[in-house]
């Protein structure tokens, strides 16, 4: 129990074979803080009375209010056995599913883990998850079955009862051990089948725990656990205790004689002692006999539990103490709590950390002992095998194994995580125990600064009468630099050193996860070093290290090199990484394979400042988070949307808690300025130094929560987008009856009647517009010059995807057709005009039939935006245009394009924009079209109005609102076309160009109404694991939601079934919160937009027919989930709704609002 | 004749009374309250849910009966129903509170996303949510007034938020070309209304490509069309200048 130096650390660091790296991992609340309290404790950093219940690595203060661990910290522990001193830096991880990111972090940068099982839960999903991190990172477990007092003191159990009950959690975690195993030994079987014959001795059934028995020889017999291994430690970490079977062997053989040997390898097991002839035989189970573990170990353990804390007997504990050979202060013995007692009696009889740190010293692999497996998996990015890099790369596989620091070994360091933390907790901000000067000094100063005040608060009343409210608020303002210099917030890299010693002002590289050695080394001179100037590659960067620090949980420790082998902080590395990143002084070095992570982000939220002018703080913040954290993503969408992306409901909460923190408001902290010196001073008074360490926390939470003020946020689910499209006149009706004839044309009437009602509401006439019974609509223009026919047609699934898929060369396309047109030149790369005509022939293939006949050729226009999914279709008889492929063409016969093969109308252009704006927002709920194709079929312009008066043609009068509507990209000509007409047609109505883009707009709109019309949702691809328990679960709150499963199988060698299905977007808000629940956590699903699908029922349905009326009532009560996205969106966007604002008007409350 | 006391006073409940005047008498009939809108804008169809009775009544909250003489020559029938549907379309009523407060909802939305949808944040070139707007004018008490134009009442907001946060309407690109001998007068003209210069080529044309306010296109486009006479052109490029597609951050 002594304070461990800094210097102590700095040479335990020099010895790597002494060094231990390992995290904690487990189910949330199996106790691993409160296990890593009693280690911490150990090293005397806090109190051992405290071990437990101060719980030290959750320095957030939320994660104390909560009771969860929220993020991975570490801690150098030193420990000293016989003649060997270890140094460990142990990484306590949380075990919420939310933040199962952060334990990707801690497993990485560890050789070995301590896997911790509540006695009494056993197995839990996130047991299985850490061991499967483990286990992918290559990572060596040890087992601790912690809360072994559980099984006593709630769950009442005898001795024996809990051996079995432990033999069974022990075979649970052996079974997820083996199932990984097998599952990997088929994976590889799948690849490389001439490895079957000596993979395939996977672990026979019959033999159930006794594992070393049988399978000396197999070579996965070193995975699994079990006591006589000594990988197994059994604890109570709140309790203070906690065994490993030696311990108990050495005491025995000690007592009875029997040579240890023998005693490890019978403890554990179906072993009794025969007490007649004083041997250890075996069949314990089947004679009746209490084996030897429950006899000689578990025993003991309830009589002191059954002694101290059960019956409170005075004498028995005296007994036991003495046997034990024990010394309890008289405080503990005559405390009122008995667990009190037990705990100074079991910490000092079988001290967990001891037992749990020497487990860990011999079971687990020191940074020398890395396999050659895992360095090749670390340095394989991706698909690529490690023999394909390069061989200077290769090279420094070597340097992975060796762990040397000498001064030529490179340095290699990976950094996992970046972490915040605010400059007062930095080592050289650190605070000190004042002396008696400066304490003198101080309070002189909050002497006078108390005098200043009184005056200025004299002061204040005197001028109160006048007007001078600012005056106070000046005197304080002087403090403000000082305090802003505070709250600033320093980046610090969580990292570890592979190879080579890391020195502060160091220059290394920083690899980018997608940087290629081979390219680096052979953009990069040879024998480059960092301090030159770097010629450019890409992913690769140069930086300093400017500060190095050795992690104690809360607090940092400065220092000035660390050699190989340590887990350690950075400083100085915000600006060139990002979240991870690897870190060498050689270019040949490769970036170590991405973490992989068992949770991927998908609970989606939009945040916004309550005060719009805090925008800017907003941004910051999620820049901030965005770092910080490494399983979030922020992104700003097309509208305007700051979206953040979290792994689970806890984490957002804990985000958002951050983001609150994290943006500061600078009115705020002026008002606690003021307040804020005089504080501090006040608590120094007070603080002696030896309640240094707990009073400091309390400190520090108490300048938290004055430091950061908080910028007030707002959550609300994220706009859903939806799409409108036509679909083919359906064929039978609701019930499934066919539909006659007369029964269509009254389809396409009610959407007319309901068409009409939009316009009655919108106050517009529709005396010059007809819509024939197939759906032609024609309309004329106000000053019935102009007449266009269009008729909408639905536009085949695939060419809609193409189309989509293609946007970005569409809008090339586009590009090149105006530069073309104003007779510009432009270079054309011959891979784009490939593209392009591929993309013609495809649609081509994709558009044959009677209907489509020569459609390619004739298309107008894309849309919305010129470059959207749905299609213009020039149908009419007696105008040629050039098509839109017209630069296919260009490249055919390039000189040809100076004189233009095809007269231009006047207005074409308009017709154009008149599509484009009636793309872009539909009839429906004002979204964008999709899947439509317009054909127009007739286009009159009398041409009586143009002639009028030719004089004026030269005279330009250009109407702004005509040209409001043309979007983009112009043919000039054009323009100057339009405006002579329009100069010659100025009317009362406005300038023809901007009548005709109204009428194509309103053409297309009611062509639009007059088919059957559908809403399009986006959808989700979910992924599900899940186990087979839980499948039935899973389809309920898939069903729920709309989901619609697409297919299932079970993976192979596992009890998991993958399940893949298609959610809508629309129904996602709380999918995955929901599922967990439901799921008890054992289903985690993923999801990733796909595509957008019709959804097949009709918005504006109403039952008609006398079997719809039987079938779906008259108000058609089952709800109609089109109309209710429809009128969702409506709602959102102000629009008309459909709906009675009381549904039964006798039953309104009649009464007044105040009786 | 009753009189009315406090006592016997009977107050109608849950009655909206709609009047019509017609061929000099005042004819009223009794419906429930929230419903008339709902029946004028064709939500409602079913009219027993709107009218509390079928009859129609000189004097509602007295009980008091139309003629049917008086209601023959002022409507052409004796049709108590078909009296009562054309009263319900034409008459006038006092809109209750939920029907005024829906209304002035949407209209409040309706401002709220012309807004959204005409401004951009000048910082980042990309437009504000709807839900930020609408948290904005809460907060600039801005109140609606429900007989001017949603569209008129847009442009006033974007006035009155631009002093509460950052805030434009979203720029307009535009290409002028104007022919050399007039470009350096007209440059000079032009400077105050252009907010950002993309490019500028000058050989035989001054050719620029400009953001300009939307408010100014009318007077930038009187300028060049007066000042070059016809021989300088301005070209819409785009109409709304933001930042398109996912950005992260």
């Amino acid at each position: 129990m002594v304070v461990t130096g800094l210097d102590k650390i700095k040479t335990l660091q020099r010895n790597p074979a002494n060094i231990r790296n390992l995290c904690i991992l487990a189910h949330v609340d199996h106790g691993k803080t409160t296990l890593a309290d009693c280690l911490v404790a150990n090293n005397g950093i806090i109190s051992s009375r405290l071990a437990g219940k101060l719980r030290y690595l959750d320095s957030r203060e939320d994660e104390q209010v909560r009771g969860i661990t929220m993020k991975s910290s570490a801690i150098s522990l030193h420990y000293s056995t016989g003649n060997q001193e270890y140094l460990l830096n142990l990484i306590d991880s949380p075990g919420h599913v939310d933040f199962s990111s952060e334990v990707s972090t801690a497993v990485r940068l560890c050789d070995g883990a301590i896997v911790v099982v509540d006695a009494v839960e056993g197995v839990c999903p996130q047991t299985q998850v850490v061991l499967r991190q483990a286990w992918l990172e290559n990572i060596r477990p040890v087992l601790v079955i912690n809360k072994m007092d559980r099984l006593i003191m709630e769950l009442k159990l005898t001795a024996l009862e809990a051996y079995t009950h432990l033999q069974k959690i022990l075979e649970q975690v052996n079974a997820v051990t083996g199932s990984l195993f097998t599952s990997k030994v088929l994976e590889e079987r799948a690849e490389k089948l001439k490895e079957e014959v000596n993979r395939d001795k996977d672990p026979s059934g019959d033999q159930v725990y006794d594992w070393s028995a049988g399978l000396e020889d197999a070579d996965d017999s070193h995975l699994y656990f079990s006591p006589d291994q000594g990988n197994v430690v059994f604890a109570s970490a709140i309790d203070g205790w906690g065994f490993s079977i030696q311990h108990f062997a050495h005491m025995y053989s000690q007592k009875m004689g029997i040579r240890i040997e023998v005693l490890l390898k019978t403890l554990w097991g179906d072993f009794y002692l025969n007490t007649k002839i004083q041997r250890i035989m075996k069949g314990a189970q089947t004679k009746g006999k209490k084996p030897l573990f429950v006899q000689l170990v578990l025993d003991n353990i309830w009589s002191l539990y059954d002694a101290v804390v059960i019956r409170r007997d005075e004498q028995k504990v005296e007994k036991v103490m003495t046997s034990l050979g024990i010394k309890v202060m008289t405080r503990d013995l005559r405390h009122s709590d008995p667990k009190v007692l037990l705990f100074a009696i079991c910490n000092q009889w079988l001290p967990v950390s001891k037992a749990v740190l020497s487990m860990v010293c011999e079971k687990l692999p020191s940074p020398l002992e890395m396999t050659a497996e895992k360095v090749e998996k670390l340095m394989s990015v991706g698909n690529r095998r490690f023999d394909s890099l390069p061989e200077r790369t290769q090279e420094l596989k070597t340097a992975f194994l060796q762990c040397s620091s000498g001064i030529n070994a490179p340095a290699i360091i990976f950094v996992s995580k970046m972490f915040a933390v605010d400059t007062k907790a930095l080592p050289q901000k650190r605070q000190r125990p004042l002396n008696q000067e400066e304490i003198t000094q101080r309070r002189e100063v909050a002497r006078q600064r108390h005098a200043e005040k009184l005056a200025a608060e004299s002061l204040e009343r005197a001028t109160r009468s006048g007007s001078a409210p600012g005056e106070a608020a000046m005197t304080r303002l002087p403090l403000k630099p000082e305090e802003e210099e505070e709250q600033k917030e320093v980046f610090i890299a969580f990292a570890r050193i592979y190879s080579g010693t890391v020195k502060k002002g160091q220059r290394v590289f920083v690899l980018g996860p997608k940087y290629d050695p081979a390219q680096g080394l052979s953009l990069l001179p040879e024998g480059c070093i960092t301090s030159d100037c770097i010629p450019e590659v890409p992913h690769l960067s140069c930086c300093t290290v400017e500060n190095l620090y050795l992690l104690m949980g809360r607090e940092l420790e400065e220092l000035e090199e660390i050699p190989a082998g340590n887990v350690m902080g950075i400083g100085g590395l915000e600006n060139c990484v990002l979240k991870t990143a690897t870190l060498s002084t050689s270019p040949a070095c490769s970036p170590f394979t991405p973490l992989n992570f068992e949770a991927a982000p998908i609970v989606r939220v939009a945040v916004e400042p309550k005060h719009p002018s805090e925008m800017p703080k907003l941004v910051s913040g999620m820049r901030l988070l965005n770092q910080a954290d490494p399983c979030v993503e922020v992104l700003i969408q097309e509208t305007g949307e700051h979206v953040l992306v979290t792994a689970g409901e806890v984490h957002l909460q804990r985000c958002l808690d951050d983001l609150r923190e994290r943006c500061k408001k600078p009115g705020r902290e002026l008002k606690h300025a003021g307040c804020r010196p005089s504080r501090t001073h006040f608590g120094h008074h007070w603080f002696s130094p030896m309640c240094r360490r707990s009073n400091n926390r309390a400190e520090e939470l108490q300048s938290e929560r004055l430091k950061f003020a908080k910028i007030e946020i707002s959550v609300s689910k994220p706009i859903i987008p939806f799409r409108e499209t036509v679909v083919r006149p359906p064929k039978v009706d609701m019930v499934n009856e066919e539909l006659g004839k007369q029964q269509k044309v009254a389809v396409i009437h009610q959407s007319a009647v309901f068409q009409v009602k939009e316009e009655l509401c919108q106050g517009r006439s529709s005396d010059c517009q007809h819509v024939d019974p197939d759906g032609l609509v024609t309309l004329t223009t106000p000053n019935r010059l102009a007449t266009v026919c269009v008729r909408a047609i639905p536009l085949p699934q695939e060419v809609t995807v193409l189309l989509e898929r293609n946007s970005e060369l569409i809008r090339t396309l586009e590009l090149m057709n105006s530069s073309l047109r104003e007779g510009r030149a432009m270079d054309i790369n011959l891979r784009t005009l490939e593209a392009i005509a591929e993309l013609k022939d495809h649609l081509q293939s994709l558009l044959q039939g009677r209907k489509w006949r020569n459609a390619v050729e004739r298309i107008w226009a894309f849309g919305p935006r010129r470059y959207g999914p749905n299609i213009l279709l020039n149908s009419i008889k007696d105008y040629s245009r050039p098509s839109v492929w017209q630069c296919l063409e260009w490249r055919h016969s390039n000189d040809q394009i100076r004189a233009p093969a095809f007269p231009l109308r006047d207005f074409d252009n308009s017709i154009v924009s008149g599509f484009q704006l009636a793309t872009l927002s539909g009839p429906m709920c004002e979204e964008p079209l999709m899947g439509v194709c317009f054909s127009v079929e007739r286009w009159d312009v009398e041409s009586v109005a143009f002639s009028q008066n030719p004089d004026t043609l030269k005279e330009d009068s250009v109407s702004p609102e005509a040209l409001q509507y043309v979007s983009s990209h112009r043919n000039s000509e054009d323009v100057i076309a339009e405006r002579k007409m329009d100069a010659s047609s100025v009317d009362c109505y406005g300038p023809v160009s901007g009548q005709l883009i109204a009428a194509m707009k309103e053409a297309c709109r009611h062509a639009f109404q007059a088919q059957p019309h559908r809403l399009m949702a986006a959808m989700y691809t979910c992924e599900i694991m899940a186990t087979a328990e839980v499948l039935g679960r899973v389809y309920g709150v898939l069903g729920k939601r709309e989901g619609r499963v697409l297919h299932e199988e079970m993976k192979e060698g596992t009890d998991m079934f993958i399940i893949t299905a298609v959610l809508p977007v629309a129904e996602s808000f709380g999918f995955a919160d929901e599922i967990r629940k439901r799921t008890s956590g054992l289903a985690s699903p993923q999801l990733v937009f796909s595509h957008w699908e019709v959804i097949s029922s009709d918005p504006y349905w109403v039952p008609t027919t006398e079997e719809e009326y039987l079938h779906f009532g008259e108000k058609a009560d089952s709800v109609n989930q089109a109309l209710k996205y429809m009128n969702a969106v409506r709602r959102r966007k102000g629009l008309f709704v459909e709906e009675k604002i009381v549904e039964h008007a006798e039953k309104q409350r009649t009464l007044g609002k105040n009786k | 004749m009753s009189i009315f006391t406090p006592t016997n006073q009977i107050r109608l409940t849950n009655v909206a009374v709609v009047r019509m005047k017609k061929g000099g008498k005042r004819f009223e009939i009794a419906c429930y309250k929230n419903k008339v809108m709902n029946w004028r804008s064709g939500a409602e169809n079913d009219l027993d849910e709107v009218l509390q009775t079928h009859s129609v009544f000189v004097n509602v909250s007295k009980g008091q009966m139309a003629k049917k003489d008086d209601l023959v020559k002022a409507f052409g029938t004796g049709d108590q129903t078909e009296i009562c549907k054309q009263i319900l379309s034409k008459g006038e009523l006092q809109v209750s509170d939920k029907e005024r407060h829906s209304q002035l909802e949407t209209m409040f939305r309706d401002i709220a996303s012309i807004v959204a949808e005409k401004c951009v944040n000048p910082n980042s070139k990309r437009p504000y949510t709807v839900s930020l707007i609408e948290r904005a004018m809460k907060d600039i008490h801005y109140s609606v007034k429900p007989n001017k134009s949603t569209k008129q009442q847009a442009l006033e907001v974007i006035r009155q938020l631009k002093e509460t946060m950052e805030i434009q309407r979203a720029h307009m690109r535009l290409r002028l070309a104007v022919p050399a001998k007039e470009a350096k007068r007209l440059r000079e003209k032009l400077k105050p209304l252009l907010q950002v210069v993309e490019s500028e080529e000058f050989d035989e044309e001054l050719e620029m490509v400009v953001l300009v306010d939307p408010g100014c296109y009318r007077e930038i486009d009187e300028l060049i069309r007066c000042e070059t006479k016809g021989r300088g052109s301005l070209e819409v490029l785009s109409l709304k200048d933001v930042e398109e597609g996912d950005e992260k951050l």
